[in-house]
């Protein structure tokens, strides 16, 4: 099992992925893996600010129970609609 | 009766002291004669409308002779600043309004920078300018004081010669204690897709507002003066701190507009399969375009008056000094999207580099990238052929091209005069009928930004019944795009006062959420604040309701309760759309482009999507109802008395 998960520059702490090789199902249960591999991360994703992508198509709702699977690219994407 | 006779009785009934002690005057300004009158903006209608566009729509309403045409100079052309601006910080925006030449509904541009904040510093709340200035002449606003200057020796100048002109020739300090809104050759020559240079990069843009100032002959107006605090009732700086700790802690604001701007907002949109690509053919471009390759041509950011947000990036693309377009300030994410997806563009270098022409050239980004991609796809299609481009070959993916035809826009030379007239185009001749059904375009107006609305339900109504035209800045529901915001019902229902459907592709109650945004989004431009720090436009924790009550309680002394504040909302769309009617707007032209009705989107989670025209009529119906409005669109008959009455019509 391995999901590479891209991290944006703001919660990055040094490398700009990372590889979650526990066995995870959702993407509620990849967020408490990725807190385990990386400490507070939750908590930082507890923000409006932030939605996932995954294999480049970009979530908008019914996010915690969405699936994963091992192979995935999870991307956590800053999202702001607004633009002048 | 003409418009002297309506300033004339207009005036005869304005106040002639401030109804708070910071309140500006409104000047009207006979540019004929350069004779000057001036009062107050009424505290009923300051209770009823505010300020800034607010306001502005008051004075629309009154002086508008609709059996003349837009460029015509009894039309007037308004600025206004609003009940706080240059107040409060990121308030720093006013608006400017008129009947627009392009889309011939209202024209209303909110523009930030220095100058709705200098106005104020002169004491004047409101311009109405009208009638033909008999040459070229500059405006003055020293002190409070009006001064005229010939304007010839300025004729011809893009923006970039002509700020560096008036600021050796008047001696002033751009930002410290002048400003100044011009227009450039674009403007001059009529060029539909021109707006009025509010500073390097700022804009009075959509509509035509370039085109209506020139046809005035007013190549310019300039403040000089200092700047100062205002008396107010109540102390309104510890407030200030509040509003500005509330900015400065927004993750919105932290983490994305104060260190790249909204460029940011462009990856969303492609992984979304929401951006619009080659005139909404596609709906996703290449990462080559992602803010990250930005970074590099980013030297630093800059603000508006007494901003702490700072989200204006500067650009440096590291050429020779002599070339001057390779610095500038932008691109914004419109200019981003419009200049690349939009054209088949995959270089931010280019996009750069348009960006900066643009702004010299004073050519609206949005509407010119707009026009150019119908342009282009009318080309692919052979609707027209080199017979009308003058021997050019529209391709899409040619920055050389697209500069070119930017010049020769500005200049009205050859293909050009077709793309300056925007979406009038087919009506002037230019392009055969078939032409519109690809034209991007609501009430005459092109869409102002890249996203393609096909997926987002509540994004597709707001374009629809935009007063001004297919335009975000008024109503946009951005949160929609905010998955936690979605998933979370409870605080959904809050943030639109009753339930919305979580999801985005959904109809359902969607009309909720675009009524909740077009008010605050009204408010935030009649009290001068910026879109992107209010609240529900980019964060559910920016400066909202609340806050605007409390410090117009402060500024003004006025008590409005942010309920209150939600029916003044209210009621500017109510007054704008009763402008619109007399212009002959009715419920077919809250609408939407035919492609979005007929052709799904083929991309992405959400591949498929489109707009179903009864699910979309029915929405409509529903935001009919809950907005006060007749089935026509109009405010209903109580409604519309009570506002007649207010108005003093």
């Amino acid at each position: 099992m391995a999901i590479t998960v891209r991290l944006p520059p703001m919660l990055r702490r040094g490398a700009d992925t990372l590889t979650i090789t526990e066995s995870v199902h959702t993407i509620a249960e990849l967020v408490a893996a990725l807190d385990r591999a990386q400490p507070h991360l939750a908590a930082q994703l507890d923000d409006t600010i932030f939605n996932f992508a995954v294999n480049d198509e970009m979530l908008i709702h019914g996010v915690d129970h969405h699936p994963v699977e091992d192979g995935d690219v999870v991307e956590i994407v800053p999202a702001i609609s607004g633009g002048n | 009766m003409g418009i002297r006779e309506r300033v004339a009785r207009l005036v005869s009934e304005l106040p002639q002291e401030p109804q708070y002690p910071a309140q500006g005057r409104t000047l009207f300004v006979d540019l004929a004669t350069r004779e000057l009158q001036s009062g107050y903006t009424p505290r009923r209608i300051l209770e009823t409308l505010l300020s800034g566009r607010g306001a502005n729509m008051f004075y629309l309403y009154r002086l508008l002779d609709e059996s003349l045409y837009p460029l015509h100079p009894d039309i007037p052309l308004i600025f206004g600043s609003g009940v706080l601006t240059g107040i409060v910080p990121s308030a720093a925006r006013g608006n400017c309004t008129s009947w627009a030449p392009e889309s011939g509904v209202i024209l209303d541009s909110n523009c930030g920078d220095y100058f709705p904040s200098f106005l104020r510093m002169n004491a004047i709340d409101h311009l109405v300018l009208y009638g033909r200035c008999p040459q070229w002449s500059m405006m003055i606003i020293r002190e409070g004081q009006v001064e005229w200057r010939d304007a010839a020796p300025y004729v011809g100048l893009d923006n970039i010669d002509m700020r560096a002109r008036v600021a050796g020739d008047l001696g002033g300090v751009w930002t410290r204690n002048m400003s100044m809104v011009n227009v450039t050759r674009a403007g001059e020559n009529g060029v539909l897709i021109a707006g009025i240079m509010g500073g390097p990069k700022a804009i009075y843009a959509r509509g035509g507002t370039g085109a209506k100032m020139a046809s005035l002959r007013l190549k310019a107006i300039v403040t000089l003066g200092h700047t100062h605090e205002f008396p107010t009732p109540q102390p309104y700086k510890p407030y200030n701190r509040h509003i500005a700790a509330k900015l400065l802690g927004t993750s919105v604001v932290r983490h994305a507009l104060s260190t790249m701007g909204t460029p940011f907002l462009y990856r969303p949109s492609r992984l979304l399969g929401a951006m619009g690509t080659k005139n909404n053919q596609e709906t996703t471009w290449t990462e080559a375009l992602d803010a990250e390759h930005i970074d590099p041509y980013r030297p630093g950011m800059e603000g508006c008056f007494r901003c702490p947000v700072n989200c204006r990036p500067r650009n440096d693309l590291h050429t020779d000094a002599s070339d001057k377009y390779g610095r500038g300030d932008g691109p914004e994410y419109v200019t981003l999207g419009k200049f690349g997806p939009n054209l088949g563009i995959d270089r931010v270098e280019a996009v750069i580099r348009l960006n900066n022409i643009c702004n010299d050239l004073g050519l609206d980004t949005a509407s010119t990238g707009s026009a150019l991609g119908w342009a282009l796809e009318l080309y692919q299609r052979g609707i027209i052929t080199k017979a009308h481009t003058g021997g050019l070959e529209l391709a899409w993916g040619d920055p050389a091209l697209i500069e070119k035809l930017l010049f020769m826009t500005a200049g009205r030379e050859g293909f050009g005069n077709a793309l300056a007239d925007g979406t009038r185009a087919v009506e002037y001749g230019h392009y055969p009928r078939e032409a519109l059904k690809y034209r991007m375009a609501v009430k005459g107006l092109m869409q102002s930004d890249p996203h393609d609305a096909r997926i987002l339900k509540a994004f597709a109504l707001g374009l629809a019944v935009a007063t001004r035209g297919m335009d975000h800045l008024r109503n946009r529901v951005t949160l929609e795009i905010n998955a936690k915001i979605n998933d979370d019902p409870a605080f959904k229902e809050r943030l639109y006062g009753g339930a919305v459907s979580a999801a985005p592709n959904s109809y359902v109650d969607k009309e909720r959420a675009v009524r909740a945004c077009e008010n605050i989004y009204a408010v935030g431009d009649s009290v001068g604040m910026c879109r992107f720090t209010t609240q529900l436009f980019n964060s559910p924790s920016l400066p909202g309701l609340e806050e605007f009550s409390n410090q117009i309680a402060n500024v003004t002394g006025f008590v409005l309760t942010p309920e209150q504040l939600d029916g003044i909302g209210l009621n500017v769309m109510g007054v704008e759309r009763l402008i619109n009617h007399r212009l002959g707007v009715r419920r077919k032209d809250d609408t939407l482009p035919d492609r979005w009705f007929d052709e799904p989107n083929r991309h992405g989670a959400y591949a498929g999507e489109h707009i179903d025209r009864a699910e979309f009529d029915a929405m409509l119906s529903r935001f009919y109802r809950i907005s006060n409005l007749t089935d026509e669109g109009v405010p209903v008959e109580r409604w519309r008395n009570e506002l007649q009455a207010t108005l003093g019509a």
